[in-house]
């Protein structure tokens, strides 16, 4: 079957190449997730091989692909020596089978597209989860007219090109049992409608419960936040108290019991696929946009005169424009995404990171809005970034354990962690040189004590807590990391940009 | 062993989307409900005998 262009390496097989597992890929033991050089691996036993041949064959999924709404697979030829993952000693700690699981033997591989850079709902705004929601249901719809389904309902089962939502469990698809509802149905409440309807119903933000929780939000916990004339808000009687009644009171029926009993009891495909466009057409009426902060007009009031703004895109573009192509570039503290738009011109793809949900879920709907597959935008603190999560805490990888980038842009950012967090500024340097990957480079602005923004950050604190916050101090951390290439001082003398090798 | 079922899709999860379901779920809920009932009375007499 032809892939749309994976974004991957030519490379026909990469037997060589040492498998990695995929530590978040664990859970269904038909599959598994293995990493090989720059190739995403998909090894299935079996029935998952049944399944995906039937699956490849459907009327629905190859359409699903090409429009780009499912990640790109292929099956690699049969006879491909792929070693069994029963070798302990590749396995990196951690990231190991749960002890007691039987190791099967994978009876085919898969290659997926390359996701270009991974990431997790709880960096996702409203706008972001919803549309991801919107794509699980409309792919659930598509499979069960063609009588397949997916065993769950997880928000992990969907990542981004840019700002554009992509399926990439293939491993979940499985041929339906006409009869049975959604085995997906409890995750999928509990990690897209219900962080959905905390934003929609009640203006919550929900990234902090899915960064919280791995399995998402319980009915239980819902339960309390919807009393009163709240429970006739659009889903909650249902999917929120009803559901959790249920479920209560059938704690002590297995769900083969319940499975009979819906089918003797008439449950049909027809009921199913009703259901889920009910779910749909919930969704599309749940919206939330975040409040605006100050930092929605922060570039029409930080201060930049027009010829500081020039100068400043000008060595930013030529930061950008070395000889080699930049596959990867992030953006901290992108605020509308100015940088990362053109930084989107001289790379394959661009992570622009904003700590305000509300900013960041502005430039994710514009983005989307210009179809733009190159930027993803995510929400998150710097000073407070995403840790892992899940089993052993590698299950969802840290952002220090995933962002390696061949540029990183750092613009007004300095001031902001080391004034108004108090962040040592030796180590806000490092931080930023961390995510620098070898041969990188490192775009930095400085704002100097003086400018008027730094001047209000440190008018909130004590005089002379900062005493290395300087110019020279700040070009020195620079000068340990790596090799200072390019320097410029904004016309308005307050603020100087630096190119950085990292060493 | 059911391939389909690699997580708990628990139990009260899979009746109440016969409810979201619409009219025609619900009916299929309360068949289930009702079914359940008469098999308690049904089976009451047997357990005392």
């Amino acid at each position: 079957m032809v892939i749309p262009n994976l974004g991957r390496s030519p490379r026909p097989v990469p037997v060589d190449a040492e498998l990695r597992p995929e530590p978040g890929s664990f859970r269904d033991p038909a599959n598994r997730v293995f990493h090989a050089g720059d190739d995403v691996l998909r090894a299935l036993d079996e029935t998952a091989t049944a399944h995906w041949r039937a699956l490849a064959g459907s009327t629905f999924f190859p359409p699903l692909v090409a429009a780009g709404k499912i990640c790109g697979t292929e099956e690699l030829p049969a006879g491909v020596a792929f070693p069994a993952p029963s070798a302990g000693s590749r396995l990196p700690a951690g990231s190991d089978r749960p002890a007691g699981s039987a190791l099967p033997n994978w009876a085919a591989v898969l290659r997926h597209e390359r996701i270009p850079f991974i990431s997790h709902p709880y960096e996702w705004s409203f706008a972001m989860l919803r549309d991801a929601a919107l794509l699980h249901l409309e792919i659930l719809r598509a499979a069960l007219s063609a009588g397949f389904t997916t065993k769950d309902g997880s928000a992990y089962n969907l990542q981004w090109r840019g700002t554009e939502p992509v399926f990439i469990d293939v491993g979940s698809f499985a041929p339906l049992r006409d009869g049975e509802p959604w085995a997906g149905y409890r995750q999928f409440c509990q990690t897209l409608l219900y962080p959905l309807m905390l934003g929609a119903h009640l203006g919550l933000a929900f990234q902090p419960w899915l960064r919280a929780q791995v399995d998402g939000i319980s009915p239980e916990q819902m339960g309390p936040l919807f009393r009163g004339t709240r429970r006739l808000l659009p889903g909650v009687l249902t999917h929120v108290h009803l559901h959790g009644s249920v479920q209560r009171r059938n704690a002590a029926t297995s769900t083969s019991d319940v499975r009979a009993q819906l089918r003797a009891a008439g449950y049909t495909r027809e009921l199913a696929q009703a259901t889920v466009r009910g779910m749909e057409k919930l969704v599309r009426r749940l919206d939330h946009q975040p409040p605006p902060t100050h930092w929605v007009d922060y570039q029409r009031t930080c201060g930049y005169s027009g010829d500081d703004r020039s100068g400043k895109e000008r060595f930013v573009t030529a930061a950008l424009s070395t000889a080699d192509r930049r596959r990867l570039v992030l953006d901290l503290g992108a605020n509308d995404g100015r940088y990362a738009r053109l930084a989107a011109r001289h790379a394959d793809y661009v992570v622009a990171v904003e700590q305000d949900p509300a900013v960041l879920d502005r430039l994710y709907r514009t983005l989307r809005g210009e179809g733009e597959r190159r930027v993803l935008p995510l929400v998150m603190d710097l000073a407070d970034p995403s840790p892992g999560g899940g089993w052993r805490a590698v299950e969802r990888a840290s952002f220090a354990a995933r962002a390696s980038a061949d540029t990183v842009l750092a613009l007004a950012l300095v001031h902001h962690l080391a004034i108004g967090r108090n962040v040592p500024l030796p180590e806000v340097v490092s931080c930023l040189v961390g995510f620098v990957a070898p041969g990188g480079r490192l775009v930095v602005e400085f704002v100097h004590p003086d400018d008027p923004m730094a001047a209000r950050l440190l008018a909130n604190k004590p005089d002379g807590i900062f005493p290395d916050y300087r110019r020279d101090a700040f070009e020195s951390l620079l000068a340990a990391h790596g090799t200072v290439e390019d320097r410029l001082e904004l016309p308005s003398g307050t603020r100087t940009l630096y190119r950085v090798a990292r060493s | 062993m059911n391939h389909l079922a690699y997580l708990d899709a628990g139990s009260g999860s899979l009746i109440v989307q016969a409810v979201v379901g619409g009219v025609a779920g619900v009916a299929v809920a309360a068949k289930l409900y009702w079914r359940r009932l008469v098999s308690r009375f049904r089976r009451q007499p047997t357990d005392q005998s």
